[in-house]
């Protein structure tokens, strides 16, 4: 290449690479630097002023989480059982339920889709002293079973809407196809829309499982002490200002939250999250 | 395919949410408070009593800090009680002083303290009295705890006497005192009874009553005066808002929990130099009391393990010199056991005088809501 | 028929479980202690909390704004960049906040945030302010910052994948011509994904009407969320009524929000097929 021939874009492109470079680094710096806090805190023996730094890093607290007697992996277990069935169960009716809105011609459809948005709309401690009282009367208090249908409750609004929004995103002609070619609606529903529907429900998933891990005052309400879980003890850490402990919790519970992320990933399709709620 | 492995999942869970629990009489305490709380039961008092008793398990949860975690536990009870369950699911609970006298109140007690030899032990007004409200027989103090002045010794050279005092050093130095308000924890509040108790001429009567209606426009004079001093000063988010403010040096002096400050220190979360003074008249202190909820399917065991914890040998071993915090039962019981050293160290900065004088048990619970309720009025417009 | 027997479970569910304890909710807000009607909880909540009430109302609508400024931001940077090492740097990067719950947001934030905490000591550090003139951010715009660190990633993604499954014809066509991205972005891209980027800000809007744990942290008090006041009367003077008022008023506010979005964001039983 001679020097008349350079590309005429290079000199300009520099600038923009930087400047592109620079937006990232801050985006980054916004992103992670709160989280760095958390590292920090987590490993933390020693932090006060006038240190900007743990002035002592040790284990010492993971030991106290992980102290054989206390049950912090057996939170950890209990948070991830219960997040799954609050999957296993949100998707069972979501599933039905989204099809609906999505497919047939329904009265009301704003307001069912509304009325799912309800749990997330309204400070909720008052509510779950509600749900409580009629637990304990009915006997469900206790149970991971009550924890999962009040997880759920929560949780619906995602499960629905995205569901409803990965089937409206499957072409309905190929439906018309199937049944032109004999399939009874079942048929059709489970060979052709359920599997195509597929990667929007996992998304859905994914996202019904990370508010089950993020919810912790229908969990005291209606589970303690015979269920505890892992964010209980991260919310009351925080309140107390046990900084450490909270963070160490956290880190915990990033765990099955990111992996559940990996798997989600693969599945994730653009024309599904395109529908969502509409 | 999928569908399949869902059935089979979904049978798999309600076949597991109707297992049975293993058989062993497992005792359920509940206790508010911090974290510390609850692993000083799991991984004390905990083994200690499953060694005297053998074929029981104690299982301990905790609903977090403060009068929220006292309201969690309360919350429970009551639905259980409407609910008309036979029995509970909970033995012992740990709980502050108001949700111990709404409790009492609301007949979701049991007495049990003339069953336990050490409730001889207790002969002071808070293991009758919460708030003005009686609750003899039915408490216990776990531990008292009083609130204090935080300081900085590098930063303040000599910490105010009283709130007077108080008033001019904020002036000279704004935005270095830091209090909570009346949200997110006692010991804002503490700070506006004390305030209240030195500024409004009442004195004594807000704790030993009568109560009088009539107060409320007193009250609300000397409430004036603390709008303007929160100009000077900067609000924290609660009892950890104001520790953390410490921690990190944006504050130099502000009212803490005695047995937060010590646990902080004891976490690495506070500087060793940090000292405590009390202001005259006053900050107030309260106990967190044992109870045992009216129909607790382990009654009897509740009992023994009150009395565990109530030992001299308990409270000077796990209270005293575990978290540095001041007996449940009376003093000279715990003096007793353990060495002069370690007795003493409770009182490093505020000596026993200054305690017996400057510490006092918040206002009946009729001047506590004017208050809380005036400031909101007076102060946060 | 079969429509409604499919979504019954699902409703089932959510009234069940919901619905019916906040309708006793509102039930108690409106009773006075020996049972009668009362508006006197009203009362009182708009005597103390009128201003968290509006407060909590410009929080959240600025919270809101700010997501969606933000996530069409970075969706359009995913669409449309050209550097596509920036490119999958950015869809790495963004969704991290996604996977930190709600408490661990307002814990982290408190000491990011403060007068001493990380960001001023990064600011002093390189020399960008001043020790002297270190802020603390722990007002309303800690709750802000937190808001939207937390949600926009949520956000990003339903509108990033909007657009991905925009024909790209369009976008070409416009970018041959030589129009700036910019352009094609608010142009073209835009209008067909407002639905979607409402939708994202409705739920966001909804869900941080209910959060406690942001503000209990960052700052509580006054002007504070209402969720913080329903709090402390709960706790602190055990006032059911009232609190149950507030949650009343909050849903209401929260109402405008979903008016707002049956009105724009929803297509018709007749288009969704």
């Amino acid at each position: 290449m001679t020097a008349a021939t350079a590309p005429l874009r290079a000199p300009a492109r520099w600038p923009r690479t930087l400047l592109i470079a620079a937006l990232l680094a801050l985006l980054a710096f916004a992103i992670f630097g709160p989280l760095a806090n958390l590292l920090l805190w987590a490993f933390a023996e020693k932090w006060y002023f006038p240190s900007k730094l743990p002035s002592e890093f040790g284990f010492a607290f993971w030991r106290r989480v992980f102290n054989p007697r206390g049950d912090a992996l057996a939170s950890l277990g209990t948070s991830i059982w219960i997040a799954v069935l609050t999957v296993i169960v949100s998707l069972a009716v979501a599933i039905p339920a989204g099809y609906a809105l999505a497919r047939l011609k329904l009265p009301f459809r704003g307001a069912i889709l509304l009325l799912f948005l309800l749990p997330q709309a309204v400070p909720n401690m008052p509510i779950y002293v509600n749900i409580a009282r009629v637990f304990y009367e009915i006997g469900l208090n206790g149970t991971v079973i009550g924890v999962v249908l009040v997880h759920a409750a929560h949780g619906l609004v995602l499960a629905v809407w995205i569901a409803s929004a990965a089937f409206a995103a499957v072409d309905a002609s190929l439906d018309e196809a199937a049944r032109n070619l004999g399939a009874s609606p079942w048929t059709c529903f489970r060979t052709v829309t359920l599997p195509l529907a597929a990667p929007g429900l996992m998304a859905s998933a994914i996202f019904v499982f990370l508010e089950s891990l993020d919810e912790f005052t229908g969990t005291y309400f209606v589970g303690v002490p015979d269920v505890t879980t892992l964010p209980l003890l991260m919310f009351n850490a925080s309140q107390g200002g046990n900084y450490q402990i909270a963070s160490i919790t956290a880190l915990l519970l990033l765990v099955p939250s990111i992996g559940f992320m990996l798997i989600v990933e693969r599945f994730l399709k653009a024309d599904v999250l395109a529908m969502v709620g509409r | 395919m999928r569908f399949r492995l869902m059935l089979a999942a979904a049978a798999a869970a309600a076949l597991s949410a109707a297992l049975p629990v293993a058989a062993q009489t497992t005792l359920n305490v509940i206790t508010a408070g911090d974290q510390n709380m609850v692993e000083y039961i799991t991984n004390y008092l905990g083994p200690k009593f499953e060694a005297m008793n053998p074929g029981v398990k104690v299982r301990a949860t905790g609903t977090g800090p403060g009068d929220s975690g006292s309201q969690k536990i309360y919350e429970k009870l009551s639905a259980q009680q409407k609910a008309g369950s036979a029995t509970w699911d909970t033995d012992v609970a740990v709980v502050h002083q108001r949700g111990a006298a709404t409790m009492v109140g609301e007949k979701l007690l049991m007495p049990y303290r003339n069953d336990v030899a050490a409730g001889k032990l207790v002969s002071r007004d808070t293991a009758k009295n919460a708030l003005g409200a009686n609750v003899d027989g039915y408490v216990l103090p776990m531990f008292h705890s009083q609130i204090a002045f935080a300081y900085n010794p590098d930063l303040v050279k000599a910490p105010p006497k009283s709130y007077a005092e108080l008033t001019e050093w904020v002036k000279k130095n704004p935005k270095q005192f830091g209090y909570n308000g009346v949200k997110g924890g006692m010991s804002g509040v503490g700070f506006v009874m004390g305030w209240v108790s030195a500024n409004s001429g009442l004195g004594d009567k807000l704790e030993k009553g009568p109560y009088a209606a009539g107060d409320k426009a007193t009250i609300e004079k000397s409430l004036a005066g603390l709008k303007d001093f929160n100009q000077n000063v900067v609000m924290t988010p609660g009892n950890a808002g104001t520790l953390d403010m410490l921690n990190r040096g944006e504050i130099a002096m502000g009212p803490v929990w005695v047995d937060m400050f010590y646990t902080w220190q004891a976490d690495g979360k506070m500087s060793p130099k940090i000292k405590l003074s009390l202001p005259q008249p006053g900050l107030p202190g309260q106990p967190m009391y044992y109870v045992i909820p009216a129909k607790a399917a382990n009654a009897a065991l509740a009992k023994k393990f009150i009395d565990l914890a109530e030992s001299p040998e308990v409270q000077a071993d796990g209270i005293v010199k575990q978290f540095n915090w001041y007996p449940g039962i009376d003093p000279q019981y715990v003096q007793a056991k353990l060495t002069p050293a370690a007795w003493s160290k409770l009182f490093t900065d505020i000596s026993p005088a200054d305690l017996a004088q400057y510490g006092k048990p918040f206002p009946l619970s009729e001047y506590f809501t004017d208050i809380v309720e005036w400031y909101e009025r007076v102060v946060l417009k | 028929m079969t429509g409604l027997a499919l979504i019954a479970p699902a409703l089932a569910i959510v009234v069940a479980f919901f619905i019916i304890p906040l309708g006793i909710s509102f039930a108690l807000a409106f009773r006075a202690k020996d049972g009668v009607f009362t508006l006197a909880h009203f009362e009182k909540s708009f005597e103390l909390y009128t201003t968290d009430l509006v407060f909590t109302l410009e929080i959240v609508l600025l919270s809101s704004a700010l997501i969606a400024i933000v996530a069409v931001a970075i969706a359009g940077y995913l669409t449309l960049g050209e550097n596509p090492r920036a490119v999958s740097v950015l869809r790495w990067l963004y969704r991290w906040p996604l996977f930190i719950p709600f408490v661990v947001t307002g814990q982290v934030m408190r000491t990011f945030l403060a007068k001493n905490g990380m960001l001023n000591h990064v600011l002093i550090g390189s020399g960008l302010i001043e020790p002297i003139s270190a802020q603390s951010m722990l007002d309303w715009r800690g709750i802000v910052i937190a808001f939207v660190w937390k949600q926009a990633p949520f956000v990003t993604l339903l509108v990033a994948g909007a657009m991905a499954s925009l024909d790209r014809q369009h976008i070409e066509a416009a970018r041959n011509l030589g129009a700036p991205r910019w352009r094609v972005l608010w142009d073209i891209v835009l209008p067909q994904v407002r639905g979607t980027v409402l939708v994202g800000v409705v739920l966001s809007f909804v869900t941080m009407l209910s959060v406690l744990s942001v503000p209990l942290m960052i700052n509580p008090n006054s002007p504070t969320l209402i969720t913080v006041d329903v709090a402390y009367r709960i706790n602190t003077h055990a006032d059911y009524a009232v609190a149950n008022a507030l949650c009343l008023l909050s849903l209401l506010v929260a109402a405008g929000g979903a008016a707002f979005y049956l009105r724009h964001a929803v297509k018709g039983a007749e288009a969704a097929s």
